[in-house]
C-alpha cells in the first residue's frame, strides 16, 4: 500500500460486545480519486463510514490522514481534520430551515451570537449557489421537501465544509437525476479532494469511481482497479466462497398444489404493483438489498401496515389483513426481524411466550399454570428443537438464538398455515440455523407454505422453491429454482437483469 | 433561469410560503392560546366591568406571574424533548429560602434574588448533569431533585410561616410610575430574553435535539451541553418563580411548589409546545400560564363553583392540543400532495 494516498486504513476493527461489524480492513485513497466501497448488506460499510466520521471509535487497527494519524473524537472532530459526510439516513433537522441545517452546529456565528434570519439566509444562499443548488429555498422547513431534496441538502452540507476527504454514503438512493452529483464531485475532486463513494448502483460506480474495495463479511477483500474487472467478478468478491451449510432436502413435488396466498398488485409505502403466488408446501425466498420495500411488504402481509392498493388473497379468496389478528385469523404467522423489538415480552417465561397464541384455550376459568404452558409447548418446542430445560427460563436470560426458536415455536403454536418470515437467521449461531432450515423443511412438507425474506443469499439458493427479487419497491425478477445462485440473484438485487442494467425511476 | 422555468418556480414559491406560515402557526402554537386568552378576557370584562380597572389587571398578572415563570422553564425542558418535576421542589426551597432570610431594602431584594437564582442553576445543573451525561431518564432524575428539595425546604421551614422584605412583597406586586404593573415588565422581559435565546445557537440546537437527537449529534451538535443547558435554564426560571411567588404571598410555606407541578405542564401544552420534543416556545407558554390563571377568575366571576375549574381547565388542554394538532395536520397533508 502506498503512503502517497491521503487516507490509508490498516486492520481497521470495530466490535459491539459480542458482534464484530468490522473485522479487519485495510485500504487507501489518493487525493483526486474517487473510491468505491462495495459490499452486501452487513459486510460492514456502515461501520466503516461511522468510524471515518467520528460517530463510534474503532477497536483496533489504525487510520492516517496524510501521514497523521487520525483518530476522530467526533463529527466536529472530524470535520476539522478534512472529512466530512454525506450520510445514508439522512441528519438533517426536519424542523429547522435549510439555511439553519446547512450551518448547523454554528447557526449564529458565535455562542453568545443571535443569527439573523437575512445573514443566516445569504449565507446559505451562498452555499447552495455555490454547488449549484437554485432552486431550494434556504427558507424552506426541511419537512416540507422532497426526498431527494432533503438528499441534496444533505449533501451540500457535506461539500460545504471543504473537505479533504467527503464520504457520500448512498447518495443516489433518493436522487431521480445523477447530474448534478456527479458534476459537483468531478468538480471537487479536480480541485484535489478525495471521495468515498458508497452505493450499490454498479453501473455509477463504474462511471464515477476508479478503484473499488470490497467488503466481505467485515474483512476487506481487496481493492481492484474497475477498468480490469467485469461485474460478474465483482460480485463473486462480494459473496465469497462460504463453506456450504447442510439444507435438508425437499420429500414432495410442488408442481399442482394449491394457492396459499397471493398478493395482486399490491402497493405500499415504496412498494409498487408487486404480485406473487405461494402455493401450499412452497418455499417463496424475497430477495434485495436494504431498504428496496421489502420491509412493506412482510408488515403488510403481517397486518402491521395497511396496503394502500392491490389484493391479499388467502387460499384464493381475498381477505383483508388490516390487523395482526385479521392475519393470524387468516393463517399467517409473522416471524419479525427484530425479536427483541417486535418479537417477545422479555420478562416473560419461555413457555408463556410460546403458548401466548393458546392462552384462551389453555386457560382453566381464566387462570394459567406453568404446567399447562410446558404442557402445550412440547409439541413446537420439539420442531424447533428447542430444549425442554429452557422452558422456564426468562425470555431475557435466553440466548439470541434460543430466542428466536422460541418465536418459530410461537409460529407453529398458532396453527398457521403460512408463515412470513423476515430475516429468520440474522445474528444466529450456526447450529440455530440449521433448526431454523429444518423446521422450514417440515413445515412446508407438511404442507405449509413460507415466505421468507434473507439478507443471506445462501440460504434463499438453499432453501427456496423460487425467488423473488425486489428492488426499486417492484418485483425486479422472479427467479425460479433451476437458475437459483448467489450472483444471479446478487446482480438482480442490483437492479442488473440479464446483463443489462436496468435503472428503475425512483 | 429563463422565464419559463421561473413561472413554475414563483407557484411553488407561493404555495411554500403559505405552506411555511401554516407550519409556523402550528409551531408556534402561541397564536391560539392567545385568541382563547383574549376570549376569555371579553368574557370576564363583560361579567365584571370592574375587570378592566388597573388594579384587578395587576393582581391578575401578580396571581399569574408565579405560574408563568415556571412555565417558561418548563418549556425549556420539554423542547428538548424532557421532562422536569423539579419545579415543585424548586419553587418551594426558593419560597422558603426568601422567607426564612429575608434581607430589606432594595438591594436586600437583589441579594435574595441571587440566592433562589443560585438555587435554581444548582439543582438546574445537577437535572442535566444526571440526564444530559449520566443518561438518567429525566422523569428520573428530576423526580429525585424534586424530593430533595422538598426535604431542604422542610429542613429549613418546618411549617408555614416566615416573612418576605418588605420590598419584595410591596414594590414587586405594585406598578412602575403606577401604571405598569411589575409583573407585566417581568413577563415581558422573559419573552424577550426567550426571543432573543432561540436564536443563539444553543437556542437552534434546542429546537434540533429534541426533535431528533441522533441527526442533531451528526450535524454537529453537542448534543450533552445543549440539554444540560436547558435544565440550568429552567432551573433558574423555577427559582424566580418561587422569589414572584414569595412577593406575591409574603410568607414562606415548605408545600408552596407542589399545585405548579401538573400545572405547569398543563401551561405547555395550553401553549402549544409538544410534549415529543422540538417544537413550540416560551411564549405560548407564558400565555397559557395566564390562560389558566384567568381562567379560573372567569369562572368564580360568572358563578361556577370552583370546583369546576380543573374540569374546564382540563378541557381547554385538550381542544387546544387536539386544534394545534389539526393545524399540523393540514399544513403537513397539503404540503406532500
Amino acid at each position: 500500500m502506498g503512503t502517497g494516498g491521503l487516507l490509508s486504513v490498516n486492520e481497521l476493527a470495530k466490535r459491539y460486545g459480542a458482534t464484530v461489524a468490522l473485522q479487519s480492513l485495510t485500504m487507501d485513497v489518493a487525493p483526486h480519486e474517487v473510491h468505491a466501497i462495495l459490499g452486501e448488506n452487513g459486510a460492514g460499510k456502515s461501520t466503516l463510514v461511522k468510524i471515518l466520521s467520528g460517530v463510534v471509535r474503532a477497536n483496533g487497527g489504525t487510520m492516517r490522514l496524510d501521514g497523521i494519524e487520525y483518530i476522530p473524537h467526533s463529527i466536529v472532530d472530524a470535520r476539522r481534520a478534512g472529512v466530512s459526510t454525506a450520510f445514508q439516513e439522512l441528519s438533517l433537522l426536519p424542523n429547522l430551515t435549510v439555511a439553519e441545517n446547512l450551518l448547523l452546529p454554528n447557526v449564529s456565528g458565535g455562542p453568545f451570537k443571535m443569527s439573523r434570519r437575512g445573514e443566516t439566509v445569504d449565507a446559505a444562499r451562498q452555499v447552495l449557489s455555490k454547488f449549484n443548488v437554485t432552486d431550494i429555498d434556504p427558507r424552506s422547513r426541511v419537512e416540507d421537501l422532497s426526498l431527494a431534496e432533503k438528499q441534496r441538502v444533505e449533501i451540500v452540507r457535506a461539500f460545504s465544509h471543504e473537505p479533504r476527504l467527503l464520504i457520500l454514503d448512498e447518495p443516489t438512493a433518493a436522487l431521480p437525476d445523477t447530474t448534478w452529483l456527479f458534476d459537483q464531485i468531478r468538480r471537487l475532486t479536480e480541485t484535489g479532494v478525495a471521495i468515498l463513494y458508497i452505493s450499490h448502483r454498479l453501473g455509477e460506480v463504474r462511471e464515477l469511481c476508479q478503484r473499488a474495495t470490497v467488503l466481505r463479511n467485515g474483512v476487506s477483500t481487496g481493492t481492484v482497479d474497475l477498468e480490469g474487472i467485469n461485474d460478474d467478478e465483482i460480485f463473486r468478491m462480494m459473496v465469497g466462497r462460504a463453506p456450504e451449510a447442510r439444507f435438508p432436502g425437499r420429500t414432495a413435488s410442488i408442481a399442482e398444489r394449491p394457492v396459499a396466498l397471493e398478493g395482486r398488485n399490491l402497493a405500499a409505502g415504496r412498494l409498487h404493483d408487486v404480485s406473487f403466488t405461494l402455493q401450499q408446501g412452497a418455499i417463496l425466498g424475497v430477495a434485495a438489498l436494504e431498504g428496496q420495500g421489502q420491509v412493506e411488504l412482510f408488515r403488510a402481509l403481517a397486518g402491521l401496515d395497511p396496503i394502500s392498493g392491490g389484493t391479499i388473497l388467502v387460499d384464493g379468496k381475498p381477505t383483508a389483513i388490516a390487523s395482526p389478528q385479521q392475519a393470524m385469523a387468516a393463517g399467517i404467522s409473522y416471524v419479525p426481524e427484530e425479536r427483541k423489538i417486535e418479537g417477545v415480552f422479555s420478562g416473560l417465561s419461555t413457555a408463556a411466550n410460546v403458548s401466548l397464541p393458546k392462552i384462551m384455550e389453555n386457560s382453566k376459568a381464566g387462570f394459567l399454570t406453568y404446567a399447562q404452558d410446558a404442557r402445550a409447548i412440547t409439541e413446537p418446542a420439539k420442531a424447533v428443537e428447542l430444549a425442554e430445560r429452557y422452558f422456564g427460563f426468562r425470555m431475557n436470560d435466553l440466548s439470541g438464538g434460543n430466542q428466536q426458536k422460541a418465536v418459530l415455536a410461537r409460529a407453529l403454536m398458532s396453527d398457521a398455515r403460512c408463515l412470513v418470515m423476515f430475516d429468520p437467521t440474522r445474528g444466529v449461531d450456526v447450529g440455530t440455523k440449521q433448526a431454523i432450515y429444518n423446521m422450514m423443511r417440515a413445515f412446508a412438507d407438511k404442507g405449509g407454505a413460507i415466505l421468507v425474506y434473507s439478507s443471506e443469499l445462501a440460504e434463499l439458493v438453499n432453501l427456496c422453491d423460487a425467488c423473488l427479487v425486489i428492488y426499486g419497491g417492484r418485483i425486479a425478477a422472479e427467479v425460479p429454482r433451476a437458475e437459483l445462485s448467489e450472483e444471479h440473484l446478487l446482480s438482480a438485487a442490483h437492479g442488473h437483469v440479464d446483463d443489462a442494467p436496468l435503472r428503475v425511476a425512483s | 433561469m429563463s422565464a419559463a422555468d421561473t413561472t413554475p418556480m414563483t407557484d411553488t414559491a407561493q404555495a411554500s410560503d403559505k405552506r411555511r406560515l401554516l407550519t409556523g402557526l402550528a409551531s408556534q402554537g402561541a397564536v391560539l392560546i392567545t385568541v382563547v386568552y383574549v376570549l376569555l378576557w371579553i368574557i370576564y370584562a363583560s361579567e365584571q366591568p370592574s375587570a378592566l380597572s388597573a388594579y384587578s389587571i395587576e393582581s391578575l398578572l401578580n396571581n399569574s406571574l408565579p405560574l408563568m415563570l415556571a412555565a417558561a422553564g418548563q418549556t425549556f425542558v420539554v423542547l428538548q424533548g424532557g421532562f422536569d418535576l423539579s419545579v415543585a421542589g424548586i419553587i418551594s426551597l426558593s419560597n422558603v429560602v426568601v422567607a426564612v432570610y429575608p434581607v430589606e431594602g432594595p438591594f436586600g431584594a437583589l441579594v435574595n434574588l441571587a440566592m433562589v437564582v443560585g438555587i435554581g442553576l444548582a439543582v438546574g445543573a445537577t437535572n442535566g448533569f444526571l440526564v444530559a451525561y449520566m443518561r438518567i431518564q429525566s422523569i428520573a432524575a428530576t423526580l429525585a431533585t424534586m424530593i430533595i428539595c422538598q426535604g431542604i425546604a422542610l429542613l429549613i421551614l418546618k411549617a408555614p410561616g416566615g416573612y418576605v422584605s418588605e420590598f419584595i412583597s410591596y414594590e414587586l406586586t405594585g406598578s412602575l410610575f403606577g401604571v405598569v404593573p411589575v409583573a407585566a415588565v417581568i413577563g415581558a422581559a422573559v419573552a424577550v430574553i426567550w426571543l432573543a435565546f432561540r436564536r443563539t445557537n444553543t437556542g437552534i440546537a434546542l429546537y434540533a435535539v429534541g426533535r431528533d437527537a441522533a441527526a442533531a449529534e451528526l450535524s454537529g451538535i453537542d448534543v450533552r451541553r445543549a440539554r444540560f443547558a436547558a435544565f440550568c435554564w429552567a432551573g433558574v426560571l423555577y427559582g424566580c418563580a418561587g422569589y414572584m411567588l414569595s412577593a406575591q404571598t409574603a410568607t414562606g410555606n415548605p408545600s408552596a411548589g407542589e399545585p405548579f407541578l401538573l400545572l405547569c405542564f398543563a401551561a405547555v401544552a395550553l401553549g402549544g409546545t409538544s410534549f415529543s420534543g422540538g417544537s413550540g416556545g416560551v411564549i405560548g407558554s407564558l400565555i397559557g400560564a395566564a390562560t389558566l390563571m384567568l381562567m379560573q377568575k372567569v369562572l368564580f366571576s360568572t358563578g361556577v363553583s370552583s370546583f369546576y375549574t380543573g374540569v374546564f381547565q382540563g378541557v381547554i388542554m385538550i381542544l387546544a392540543v387536539l386544534f394545534a394538532a389539526f393545524v399540523q395536520y393540514m399544513s403537513r397533508s397539503r404540503g406532500n400532495r
